[in-house]
């Protein structure tokens, strides 16, 4: 079983998709964690721009970091399927192409907020993915997140 | 519900002072979830496909449906 995503292996996913070039942001509750959101999750979620030349250079990230790719999986993500969810590694880690509310990544990735040189979705992306998605556990977390948002926009001024 | 959100102000104020290591080390808590790490890999063409894949075969108790 893999070990809980911990803060050395998101500054290898930095080290590793900076050398590579790779395109990508944080999402998801990881996301808001790294912004400051004080709650718990079980993987990084990666926002990762579709495009054949980034995607490539995932496959070459993932393997850099000690995911094991097998042939269909590594096919998966130069065709940026939407959402794949990668159980061989370090961590579990789940990579988006394509998340639930937000448009295009280029405009995600003007939005973001850059924390210890790790980029992150901002809070408001985050938000509208999750409410879009409208899972139980999303409709769970929301009133808490909102409220961190309200939190978090108040010190930025 | 303002006692409830005091109490939330309350702790992003305290995890602000933590640094992010420590912030990570509290936050990511990996269990097993059943089905859903049973697979070393899986991908969904569509969001919208993932999504009828966890409300088929999720235990609805993990979250992931739309519905308990």
């Amino acid at each position: 079983m893999a070990s809980s995503f911990d803060y050395p292996q998101a500054q290898e996913i930095k080290r590793i998709f900076a050398v590579r070039g790779i395109q990508y942001l944080f999402i998801g509750k990881s996301g808001a964690i790294l912004l400051g959101f004080p709650d718990t999750t079980q993987d990084a979620d990666l926002f990762v721009k579709k495009d054949p030349v980034n995607c490539a250079a995932l496959v070459h990230g993932l393997k850099d970091l000690g995911f094991s790719l097998d042939a269909q999986l590594e096919e998966d993500l130069f065709r940026g399927k939407d959402f794949v969810q990668i159980r061989t590694g370090p961590f579990d880690l789940d990579v988006v192409f394509a998340p639930d509310g937000i448009e295009t990544f280029d405009e995600a990735a003007r939005r973001a907020v850059v924390v210890e040189g790790f980029p992150v979705c901002h809070l408001d992306d985050i938000i509208r993915s999750k409410e879009k998605a409208d899972r139980v556990k999303d409709r769970e977390a929301l009133p808490r997140l909102k409220a961190f948002r309200e939190w978090w926009i108040s010190r930025q001024k | 519900m303002e006692k409830i959100q005091e109490e939330w102000v309350r702790d992003f104020e305290a995890a602000a002072h933590r640094p992010l290591a420590q912030r990570m080390r509290y936050a990511f808590i990996r269990t097993y979830k059943p089905v859903l790490d049973d697979a070393p890999f899986r991908s969904f063409p569509s969001m919208e496909d993932y999504r009828r894949w966890c409300e088929a075969a999720l235990p609805s108790w993990l979250g992931y449906g739309r519905t308990l």
